[in-house]
C-alpha cells in the first residue's frame, strides 16, 4: 500500500513538474524600458518572483552567472561593468566615486577606513571586482605601519626590558644576539595572533606581502624554523599544485618537491 | 600590443562598416566629466578630464546580424603629474543567429560564467536552438586592471565552457568550467554549476556552486529559498561557504584556510506603490571562533510620484571590530527636465585591529547634486561632497557631468 501511495506520489509530483518544466521562457526585450514597479502587472499571479528587488545587489550573482541569462535583453555590459569596474556613463547623482572611480552603494562612507571590517565577511566579495593585485598595488603605496592587524601590533618592540627600561624598539636587529644568543627570530615581530588571522583572511596578509617573503621566514622548508603551512589534505593535492604551476609555488620553498 | 590589436580591430570594422556603407545605426553616449577629488597617495587635490564613450553599431548588415558595441574612458590629471590613463571595457563585434544556431562575440568583453567572470580580448561563441541544450565557448587574452590602467600581461589568458538547460520557464541548471593561465601556468581551474527551479507558484529553489579543481574543494557553495506568498511580499533564506581561493602560481595558494559560512535570513515587503521595506540578519562564521552577527533594515518611501526616499541601516557585531551605519537619500524630478537629489551616510565603527584608530571612531558623508536636461539629447550634472572622518574633518569632493547622446 505504501508502494502504491509513493508511486502516485511521484506521479503527480512528476505531472505537475513536467507541466511547469515545459513552459517556454519569453522574451523581456519588449519590456526593456518599463520601470520595476510595473512589473507586477505580469508577475503577479505567474509565479515567478521579481528579480530586481531590495536584495538584487546581494542576490544577482546567481542570475548573472547561469547559462541562459537574460540580462542582455535589457542591459548592456556597461550596465554590468559600471559597478564591477568603476564605470561612470550613466551614473545617477547618488553614486560615489573613488579617485576617477564610480563606486557602488556598499563602499559607503570612509570606505579607505570601513573597508577592513567589510573584507572580513565572505572572502569572495572583494575578489568579484577586484584582482588580488589591485589590493596590494593601493597597499604598497601606504606606509607598513599604518595598515597593522593585532598581531603586528603587540611586537616583540613595544615591549620594555625591564619595567621601567626602554623598549626593544630601541635595538637594531643586529643586536638581538647580544642578550639572546641562538635566538630564532631575528627580528621577534609576531605573535600567535597572526596564525588565527591567516586562516580567516589571507587576502589580507597577500594585500601587504605580495610576493609572501615574509611568511617563507618561517614557512620555507629551507630556512628559519620550517613550520609547515600546509592544509591537512596536502598530501593528496600537492601534486596538483606542481603540474598546474610547473612547480613555481614548490620551488620557492623546496629543493626537491 | 594591446593598442595595436584594439587598432586593428576597430580598422577592420570601418572597412566593414563602410563597405556596407548605407544604413547602420550608431548610437550612444558622450561623457565629458571634470572631477575635483583628494589623492590619498599624495594627500594633494586632483583635478581630472574625463572622457567617456559608450556606443552601438548595430544594424550593420542588412539583417541585423552584425553589431558593434564599445565602451572607454579616457582620463588626463591636470596637476598631479599622474598624466593620461584610460581604461577599455569593451570594444566586440557580434554576429547572431548564424545558421540560427550560433552568437559570436569578436573583441574585448565581459563574459560571466557560473565557474568565473572575468574581462576578455578573445571570442565567446554560443551554440543554441539546438535542443533543450545549449553551449557556450569563450577564451582569450585575461584582461586585469589596476588603480591606473591595466596590470596584466601577456601571459594572462581565460578558457571557459558551459552547458546549460535552454527554453524551461521555470528551470535553469548549467554547468561550466573555467581556466585561467598566469605566464603559461595553470593558475585557476574551476567547475561550476547554478541551479533555480520553480515550485508551486511561490517557492523559488537555488544553488550554485564552484568546485576548485586544484585545492580539490568546494571555494563556493550557495544554497537558497525564496517563498513569496503574494508578489509583494519575499522571504529569503540561505546557506553560503567559501574558501579564500588564490592562484596556483601564488604561494599564499598553498597556505590552510578557514571555511567561511553564512546564514541570510531576510524579508523584502511592497506595501503600495508608495512604501517598500526590508529586513535581514546573517551570521557570519570565520572559523577558529571568529563570528559576527550582521542585522539590516531598509525602506524606499515615494510619498509623492516625483519623489524617492531610501533608509537603510545596519548593525554588525563579532571578531575584529563593531560597523554601526546606513544612508539616506531623497531624489525629487522637480520637473521634467530638472532633478535634485541629496543624502548621507553615516558610520560608527571601532577596529580591534589598526593601532593608530582603535575605539570608537565616526565617519559622515553629505552630498548633494542636480542634473538638468538641457536638450532631449543632452544633460549636465554637478555633485558635491564632503567628507568627515578620523582622517580628515573636511574632504569635498565633486564632480561636473556634461552627456551627449547621439
Amino acid at each position: 500500500m505504501k508502494r502504491w501511495f509513493m508511486f502516485f506520489m511521484l506521479l503527480a509530483l512528476s505531472a505537475l513538474y513536467a507541466q511547469q518544466a515545459v513552459a517556454q521562457k519569453q522574451s523581456h526585450k519588449e519590456y526593456a524600458s518599463m520601470k520595476i514597479s510595473e512589473c507586477n502587472d505580469c508577475h503577479k499571479g505567474e509565479g515567478v518572483a521579481l528579480n530586481h528587488d531590495a536584495d538584487w545587489v546581494r542576490g544577482h550573482r546567481v542570475l548573472a552567472s547561469k547559462g541562459e541569462k537574460n540580462c542582455a535583453e535589457c542591459h548592456d555590459q556597461a550596465y554590468c561593468l559600471d559597478c564591477h569596474q568603476g564605470g561612470g556613463i550613466d551614473a545617477q547623482l547618488s553614486t560615489n566615486t573613488y579617485r576617477r572611480d564610480y563606486i557602488p552603494k556598499s563602499h559607503r562612507s570612509d570606505w579607505l577606513e570601513i573597508h577592513p571590517i567589510k573584507a572580513l565577511d565572505n572572502p569572495q566579495t572583494c575578489t568579484r571586482c577586484h584582482d588580488q593585485k589591485y589590493c596590494s598595488e593601493c597597499h604598497a603605496k601606504f606606509k607598513s605601519s599604518s595598515l597593522e592587524f593585532l598581531s603586528h601590533r603587540r611586537q616583540f618592540s613595544d615591549i620594555k626590558l625591564t619595567s621601567v627600561g626602554p623598549n626593544h624598539s630601541m635595538f637594531t636587529t643586529a643586536q638581538c644576539q647580544t642578550c639572546h644568543p641562538g635566538g630564532m627570530l631575528p627580528t621577534h615581530v609576531w605573535s600567535p595572533d597572526h596564525a588565527r588571522e591567516a586562516r580567516r583572511n589571507l587576502q589580507a596578509c597577500q594585500s601587504c606581502h605580495g610576493d609572501g617573503d615574509v611568511c617563507l621566514t618561517c614557512h620555507s622548508a629551507r630556512t628559519g624554523l620550517k613550520v609547515n603551512p600546509h592544509p591537512r589534505d596536502w598530501n593528496s593535492i600537492k601534486n596538483n599544485f606542481k603540474d598546474k604551476s610547473s612547480g613555481r609555488t614548490c620551488i620557492r620553498c623546496h629543493d626537491r618537491f | 600590443m594591446k593598442i595595436t590589436w584594439s587598432l586593428r580591430l576597430i580598422l577592420a570594422l570601418s572597412f566593414l562598416t563602410a563597405a556596407n556603407g548605407w544604413c547602420a545605426d550608431f548610437h550612444g553616449r558622450s561623457s565629458t566629466q571634470l572631477l575635483s577629488f583628494i589623492n590619498d597617495f599624495n594627500n594633494g587635490r586632483q583635478i581630472e578630464v574625463a572622457q567617456y564613450l559608450h556606443f552601438s553599431l548595430t544594424n550593420i548588415d542588412s539583417a541585423g546580424k552584425f553589431n558593434i558595441f564599445g565602451y572607454g574612458r579616457g582620463s588626463q590629471d591636470l596637476n598631479n603629474g599622474e598624466g593620461i590613463n584610460g581604461r577599455l571595457y569593451y570594444l566586440y563585434g557580434e554576429y547572431r543567429d548564424l545558421y540560427n544556431i550560433i552568437d559570436t562575440k569578436l573583441g574585448r568583453q565581459f563574459v560571466n560564467l557560473s565557474a568565473g567572470t572575468t574581462i576578455i580580448d578573445g571570442v565567446q561563441m554560443d551554440l543554441k536552438n539546438i535542443g533543450p541544450v545549449g553551449f557556450t565557448v569563450l577564451g582569450g587574452r585575461d584582461v586585469v586592471f589596476g588603480l591606473n590602467g591595466e596590470i596584466g600581461h601577456e601571459g594572462n589568458y581565460a578558457l571557459g565552457l558551459a552547458a546549460y538547460l535552454t527554453g524551461f520557464k521555470n528551470t535553469d541548471l548549467d554547468v561550466s568550467w573555467f581556466r585561467k593561465w598566469d605566464a603559461g601556468d595553470v593558475s585557476r581551474d574551476i567547475v561550476g554549476g547554478s541551479f533555480k527551479q520553480f515550485l508551486f507558484k511561490n517557492i523559488k529553489a537555488y544553488a550554485n556552486a564552484q568546485y576548485d579543481l586544484t585545492s580539490e574543494v568546494f571555494n563556493q557553495v550557495l544554497a537558497g529559498v525564496k517563498y513569496f506568498p503574494t508578489a509583494n511580499l519575499i522571504l529569503t533564506g540561505e546557506w553560503y561557504q567559501s574558501y579564500p581561493t588564490f592562484d596556483t602560481t601564488d604561494i599564499f595558494s598553498v597556505f590552510a584556510v578557514n571555511r567561511y559560512q553564512e546564514w541570510v535570513f531576510r524579508g523584502d515587503y511592497t506595501l503600495s506603490d508608495m512604501v517598500a521595506v526590508n529586513a535581514g540578519y546573517s551570521r557570519q562564521v570565520y572559523g577558529d571562533g571568529g563570528a559576527a552577527d550582521v542585522y539590516e533594515v531598509g525602506c524606499r518611501l515615494h510619498p509623492i510620484e516625483t519623489v524617492s526616499v531610501g533608509l537603510a541601516y545596519d548593525l554588525r557585531n563579532g571578531t575584529d571590530g563593531h560597523l554601526n551605519g546606513g544612508m539616506f537619500d531623497v531624489t525629487w524630478d522637480v520637473t521634467k527636465k530638472l532633478q535634485l537629489a541629496s543624502g548621507l551616510t553615516v558610520d560608527a565603527y571601532s577596529r580591534d585591529f589598526f593601532p593608530s584608530s582603535t575605539g570608537n571612531q565616526t565617519a559622515q558623508q553629505y552630498w548633494v547634486g542636480g542634473k538638468y536636461k538641457l536638450a532631449k539629447n543632452m544633460q549636465a550634472s554637478l555633485r558635491v561632497q564632503d567628507d568627515i572622518n578620523v582622517s580628515r574633518n573636511s574632504n569635498v569632493q565633486g564632480r561636473f557631468v556634461f552627456d551627449y547622446d547621439f
